[in-house]
């Protein structure tokens, strides 16, 4: 048992931790910060992605102890009270979510390669993605969602 | 009339909860005084075992190990035929059948309580080859014959055809195993209401189905069992067949507790079925003018343990062997064969997905043999409005298989024909290695 400070979505919170629990447990388990999903529990699928100090990392692949004192975004961080953020927006208004269980995944991951690069292109955009799987295998719509945020967003700024 | 719905653009109800992580798949809800389930599973693809759970339930945190005699009704279920055991009570006969399922107050106290559970296995003589499982001194994997289904279609007079044809090809295709992978492993919640009813939360293509099952596994009548569809991540047919919902039942009613389980994604692997591996064996013939006459063709699923939809899914296989193509004499047999394999069952195509393998490399090497071009041929035997199947149904409605075939056309007209100077994959990785340098540059 061990206690970390870290913030959580804004918010500076303590918690109690074993040695061999993930930052996906503690997400999960210990926030009950359920939209953050496990797909393979071994880096593969992306459904357990967030931002970890501002860097897109697989929440499966990284120990609860290493998050000690950093700032952690889930897809429940996302947009502002009410509003959505743009890329979840334009992932519904362009049809890019199916079964949804990659989409919270999906929309971190978005949101780090827009971050870096405001302006993407279709092949960036896919690049961006490439650590996420969809098995209903709509990337089409996602790809095309990613886009469109990226346009409203510098249409606002 | 105005459609509301059809032609028009219309957003997922379920969108926003997506979107922003409040849609509830199983594995997201949480009950107070819970108790998780895990699955012990079989390592062995045909065996008689007896097994011995004392140890297990012995240790702190185990409430419960359930093994096929806390089956309060019929120990079976399945899609079509009842012939998978929910929990195995003697036998096994595929690598990953369900033994026995450990019920603790926490899931790694359950996963830990696996190991001490103690399995004397007596192996039989196993067969995973569907053209061996045929023969009669094939090791049985139910009952006396390892022929599930076999589809027959007698049209015309092939083997005069044959005599009279201008070019036959003949050859064999074999398609694999496939796994759907859909992204959420499965996963369950069950609880007794108050008033008696068992209610069952997973993620499922077929609740009416798994609310059949349970009633039998349980004794119980249907009305009694409750099955909630919560989001569902994904199924592709991989979650037509039951896995956890009978464990989650009858663990819940023993301990009177709700009871969660949670496969993670190699027992997702081992717990549901497969896309069947299908062989097929194709002899086409076509007249000088491309013309197809017959095709006779043998064949073989793989439905590996358990039949689950192989009836419907080697049907659909053994009518769509012919393609989208008129061809007056057809000879097909088609045979679902059970074998000690991963099971199969649905998956995107039910049947239709395998065929073309076989037959669209059959009209390439036709219209190769003919010095046709592949379009041409295809033209020349397209199913039509008015065409007549194998099967003697008559094409009634649209079929635009036409105007498919000439939007392809002129799709790949578009790119020049590949140069034989070329070498294209050092070219590819040569350009796939350029593009990566100038994404990490601008990227990271």
């Amino acid at each position: 048992m061990k206690t970390i400070n870290l913030k959580i979505n804004g918010r500076k919170r303590q918690i109690e931790i074993e040695e061999n629990e993930r930052l996906l447990d503690i997400i999960r388990e210990g926030f009950h910060l359920t939209g953050t999903k496990e797909g393979c529990g071994e880096g593969e699928c992306g459904a357990c992605s967030v931002l970890l100090n501002g860097k897109l990392v697989n929440a499966c692949m990284i120990m609860a102890f290493q998050a000690e004192d950093s700032e952690v975004i889930t897809i429940e961080g996302l947009g502002e009270n009410e509003k959505l953020d743009p890329i979840q927006q334009a992932f519904i208004d362009t049809g890019a979510v199916q079964c949804g269980f990659c989409t919270p995944g999906m929309v971190l991951s978005a949101k780090a390669l827009l971050m870096k690069n405001p302006t993407p292109t279709k092949q960036e955009i896919r690049r961006g993605i490439s650590g996420n799987l969809c098995r209903c295998t709509g990337y089409e719509k996602i790809v095309e969602a990613v886009e469109l945020a990226a346009k409203r967003i510098a249409e606002t700024d | 009339m105005a459609f509301k719905v059809i032609g028009e653009n219309v957003l997922r109800v379920d969108g926003h909860t997506k979107v922003t992580g409040g849609a509830k798949y199983p594995a997201d809800l949480a009950l107070e005084n819970m108790l998780y389930g895990k699955t012990l599973r079989s390592t062995k693809a045909h065996a008689n075992f007896t097994i011995d759970t004392k140890k297990a339930e012995n240790i702190h945190g185990v409430v419960g190990v359930l093994t096929a005699k806390d089956i309060p009704g019929k120990n079976c279920h399945g899609v079509l035929f009842k012939d998978h055991e929910a929990i195995c009570e003697s036998r096994v006969r595929r690598i990953g059948d369900p033994m026995a399922v450990v019920i603790a107050e926490s899931e790694r106290i359950a996963e830990k309580a696996l190991e001490s559970i103690e399995v004397a296995y007596e192996e039989l003589a196993a067969v995973f080859d569907p053209e061996e499982a045929m023969k009669e001194e094939a090791p049985k994997i139910h009952g006396e014959d390892n022929t599930v289904f076999h589809f027959k279609i007698r049209r015309g007079n092939v083997d005069k055809a044959f005599e009279e044809a201008a070019v036959i090809v003949e050859d064999t295709y074999y398609t694999g195993a496939v796994d759907h992978a859909f992204l959420q492993p499965e996963a369950g919640i069950a609880y007794e209401e108050e008033d008696g009813t068992l209610t069952v939360i997973a993620a499922t293509q077929y609740p009416h189905f798994d609310r059949m099952d349970i009633a039998g596994a349980m004794g119980m009548e249907e009305e009694e069992i409750r099955i909630i569809n919560p989001a569902v991540g994904g199924a592709f047919g991989g979650r037509e067949d039951l896995t956890l919902q009978i464990h989650l039942a009858v663990a819940a009613k023993k301990f009177k507790r709700p009871i969660k389980m949670v496969y993670d994604r190699k027992e997702s692997f081992l717990a549901h079925c497969k896309r069947h591996p299908i062989t097929m064996h194709c002899k086409t013939a076509a007249d000088k003018d491309g013309k197809l006459l017959a095709l006779k063709t043998r064949i073989v699923g793989d439905t590996g343990a358990y039949a689950s939809w192989a009836v419907n899914v080697l049907r659909k296989a053994g009518v769509h062997i012919t393609g989208p193509y008129e061809i007056p004499n057809v000879w097909v047999d088609s045979y679902a064969v059970y074998t000690n394999n991963p099971f199969a069952g649905a998956m995107r195509g039910f049947g239709a997905t395998q065929p073309p393998i076989a037959h669209e490399q059959q009209m390439d090497r036709i219209a190769e043999k003919l010095g046709m071009d592949p379009f041409s041929i295809r033209r020349k035997n397209l199913f039509t409005l008015g065409s007549k199947t194998a099967t003697e149904q008559v094409l009634r409605e649209s079929v635009p298989l036409g105007r498919c075939l000439d939007a392809l056309e002129a799709a790949m007209n578009e790119k020049p024909l590949p140069d034989e100077n070329i070498n294209y994959l050092e070219d590819l990785k040569e350009r796939q290695a350029k593009k990566e340098g100038a994404w990490n540059e601008k990227n990271r």
